[in-house]
């Protein structure tokens, strides 16, 4: 029992960070529930059961200090407590939820424990205030008699009574796990090892820890040179044991009891004749269902790391390029051999496997896909804070939370999300006296919502708040020295808007004017582009702002639409492309220094690439008269790119260009075809960057 | 007796080089190279290398020569750097050749300052001179140093 964390099962260890995290979820969301409606009985119930568990589950794994911790809590963390003191009791949950998550950081990254000053002095707060103290032992501990029918073997009542001969104490030890205690097999880990510290273990049910998962009820024969209450006492291992029946065994009898099934009803009519005093335990009993429940489903699913899903996902990545490779084999064999017999049967064969292989990419895909919740949670209590800290009352709507997307996406996605709630609620939430005068609610809603859009994932922050006012930021840029003033004023409103997201744009200091956004939204874009994705801000005086965030479902593979260029091979992802259109070269104008085409009435900004990019020519044939224009669409810009020819379209399997050798930001992907030619993924966000820095196209020709 | 050096000779221009067997992954006929618009000058594209996607630059290039023409004989030397593929592009490649020890002199006084690092020594074999490089050091100076502030300039335009 000496052994330090780090010698214990990494893996348990593992378990239990990930499972502490849970419970550290629930517990700022019962924190938050606290401050809403103080002294919910069910809500401080579900505070003491978190706290109770990470108390166990911590002691399990040896996080000795985070276990006292969550003990001193559970002492103090009592109806009547949170009766007298209301809103200062949710604040020592939430306070508690942070100290818990240092130490889980600090017991994790193998630093030094955080200091807990804070806390501690919330706690004797709470505790000096209360005259009388919680009745000590709490609701959960309430005894209740452990039902057990020692049922031994022959071969083990034969060993007890051999013991009993050589005149040793034998005993039959009965134990109740903890209903609470999530990590049962470490929980029945604990228990042998501290009864064979007891003394001799005969036999002991259940045998192993592989079936003591759902199991409640240990017992054990033990030959024990130890007093009865000094067994009784070593194994009341808190919050791990809920109750312990000691009796000395005798040789003559063994009891010999009715099953496991008849036991239960046994512990149930127990439970409901000792109803008065203890409602708890049949609550505690109730818990231990749900909790076996819970224990039951979770056996269903694994926790694999993420780079063996990724291992498969490329191996399903090769497999899709063998397929189109086999494609256009069947496609040259077609030509030769038109009337084979076999064509057929190779093309049925082809079918089919492509549909298997289509199957298996989407089931590939959804391993990786988890829901928008994952995300979200974490944001009423980011919103409680930041309102708390302005002094404001917010508060969040979340809709569309079972959103599935892939969890790197996911991931990549938290930092711009905080960004831009925060905001939300800093800067674009007026203060209740403004909102009260604009006839408004004092009190500000911040949505959140999640939905899919084809193959793409939106993610929607909206403020009922002010509004951000185009002119303000307009003013703003050309004063921080973004653009200049005669440029801001052609910039249409939604251009003007789209300058909050240029790095430098508005720091905190100067902040107040513009409604503020601004701190970190570079961030919000680069994240964005980086993903593919796109962001779009709407907004309107006075009555809020939405941001739009689209982020491709997933970042393995995407349809794209393939062209030449001066004879050579790109792709656009499909989903950015608008239209496609045919244009002869005398349609192309010339306006300020720009090619610009008249498509139907609407004036489109052509690119070629060719001029972007100091790319020269391999194609043999004389420039056509006769071009192709891509509509590309990103955000609200378009524009048309000029292309010699189209090739098709295609599912691309994303191939990662080795950056830090060739660094273009005109290309954000590359992709290998089925005849082994390289294709490269045009990026969409810098072709617009470049756009929009507005030097002259043909100066760099 | 100490072992004969293996190294893999390679031609660029008149003369013939040599890096040590280890550093040398694999040797290729040059593919179809896709180039990558507004990649730096020295990348000369990327090729599909059974499927992994790596950077091809020309090591002629590198030595100061102008006019290369490629042939049937241009081979693509793939070397690991940092832990990543790269493709070096020479005008032939030869097969393993072994130098004793014996043969192999200290870069002298040719090679003496400090830009020529690279070189670790001269191997004669058979009446041929052999230069031998170290290829991490010769990518790693000028090129992925202009690379890295190419990639920085890139980063905080942005």
């Amino acid at each position: 029992m000496s052994k330090s964390p780090e010698d214990r099962n990494p893996e348990l260890r593992a378990i239990f960070f990930e499972s502490a995290n849970e419970l550290l979820q629930s517990l700022n969301e019962a924190g938050l529930e606290l401050e809403a409606h103080p002294a919910d009985e069910e809500v401080i119930r579900r505070v003491r059961r978190a706290v109770h568990t990470l108390k166990g589950d911590s002691a399990a794994c040896g996080f000795h200090k985070l276990g006292e911790l969550a003990h001193e809590l559970e002492d103090i963390l009592t109806p009547q407590v949170a009766q007298q003191h209301g809103a200062r009791f949710a604040e020592v949950v939430l306070a508690a939820a942070d100290s818990f998550e240092a130490m889980l950081s600090s017991y994790q990254r193998g630093k030094k424990l955080p200091s807990l000053e804070k806390l501690h002095g919330l706690i004797r707060g709470l505790l000096v205030d209360t005259a009388a103290p919680a009745p000590a032992g709490g609701i959960l501990e309430t005894p209740a008699a452990v039902p057990a029918n020692f049922a031994w073997t022959e071969y083990e009542q034969l060993m007890i009574s051999e013991a009993v001969h050589r005149g040793e104490k034998v005993y039959n030890v009965a134990l109740r796990i903890d209903p609470d205690s999530l990590m049962r097999a470490a929980a029945f880990q604990l228990i042998r090892n501290v009864l064979h510290g007891c003394g001799t273990l005969i036999a002991l049910r259940p045998e192993d820890s592989l079936t003591a998962a759902n199991v409640e009820i240990v017992e054990a024969a033990l030959a024990s040179v130890q007093p009865e209450e000094a067994i009784n006492k070593r194994c009341r291992i808190p919050s791990i044991v809920s109750d312990v029946r000691v009796e000395r065994a005798t040789s003559a009898q063994t009891p010999d009891h009715e099953l496991l099934g008849d036991l239960l009803d046994a512990q149930a009519a127990q439970v409901v004749a000792n109803a008065a005093e203890h409602v708890e335990a049949a609550d505690a009993a109730k818990a231990g269902q749900a909790a076996s429940a819970v224990a039951t489903v979770a056996e269903s699913t694994l926790r694999v790391e993420a780079n063996r899903i990724d291992a498969v996902m490329n191996l399903v990545g090769e497999l899709i390029i063998g397929k189109s490779m086999l494609h256009r084999a069947l496609t040259e064999f077609d030509q030769r051999h038109a009337r084979d017999p076999v064509r057929a049967k190779l093309a049925e064969a082809l079918g089919f496997q492509s549909r298997v292989l289509d199957e298996l990419h989407k089931c590939v895909l959804k391993i990786r896909m988890v829901p928008v919740e994952q995300l979200f949670r974490r944001f009423p209590r980011v919103v409680r804070d930041v309102a708390k800290q302005c002094g404001k009352d917010v508060a969040l709507d979340i809709a569309g939370q079972h959103t599935d997307l892939d969890k790197s996406i996911l991931d990549a996605l938290g930092e711009p999300l905080m960004h831009l709630v925060r905001n939300a609620v800093d800067h674009g939430i007026e203060p209740a006296e403004e909102r009260l005068t604009a006839g408004k609610p004092a009190r500000g809603t911040v949505y959140l919502n999640a939905y899919h859009q084809g193959t793409q994932v939106v993610i929607e922050v909206r403020d009922d708040g002010r509004g951000i006012d185009p002119a303000h930021v307009r003013q703003q840029a050309v004063r921080q020295g973004i653009v200049k003033a005669e440029e801001a004023a052609r910039l249409t409103d939604q251009e003007a808007l789209n300058l909050i997201f240029e790095s430098g744009f508005s720091t905190a200091a100067e902040v107040t004017e513009v409604s503020g956004r601004g701190v970190g939204m570079d961030v919000v874009r680069s994240v964005l582009d980086k993903l593919k994705g796109t962001v779009h801000i709407s907004t309107q005086k006075a009555r809020g702002t939405t941001f739009q965030l689209r982020a491709p479902l997933t970042l393995a593979s995407i349809q794209a639409l393939l062209f030449r260029v001066g004879g050579r091979l790109f792709a656009v992802p499909l989903s950015s492309v608008v239209e496609i259109s045919r244009i002869h070269e005398q349609e192309v104008h010339r306006v300020d220094q720009r090619e610009v085409l008249r498509l139907r009435d609407q004036i489109l900004t052509l690119v070629r690439l060719e001029h972007l990019s100091r790319l020269r020519s391999i194609d043999t044939e004389p420039a056509k008269k006769k071009h192709f224009v891509i509509v590309i669409g990103a955000a609200e810009k378009r524009f048309g790119l000029v292309v010699d020819s189209m090739v098709g379209e295609e599912e691309l399997v994303i191939k990662a260009l080795p950056t830090d050798i060739v660094t273009s930001d005109l290309v954000s992907g590359a992709s290998i075809l089925g005849d082994g030619t390289v294709v490269l993924i045009l990026n969409v966000p810098a072709v617009l960057s470049r756009l929009s820095r507005a030097v002259p196209l043909g100066a760099i020709a | 007796m100490e072992k004969d050096l293996q190294i893999v000779g390679f031609r660029i221009g008149n003369e013939t080089y040599g890096v040590r067997i280890g550093a040398v992954r694999e040797i290729v006929r040059v593919p179809e190279i896709t180039a990558v618009p507004s990649a730096p000058d020295t990348v000369e594209g990327v090729i599909n290398l059974r499927g992994k996607i790596i950077p091809v630059m020309d090591l002629r290039k590198r030595f100061g020569h102008t006019e290369i023409s490629s042939d049937k004989k241009n081979r693509i030397l793939v070397v690991e750097l940092d832990n990543k593929l790269l493709g070096l592009i020479v005008n032939s490649a030869s097969e393993v050749l072994k130098i004793p020890p014996s043969e192999i002199e200290p870069p002298g006084s040719v090679f003496a300052d400090g830009e020529s690092g690279y070189v670790t020594g001269v191997g004669k074999l058979k009446g041929r001179l052999i230069i031998l490089l170290d290829i991490s050091k010769l990518l790693h100076r000028p090129e992925l140093k202009r690379l890295e502030e190419a990639a920085e300039t890139v980063a905080t335009a942005k």
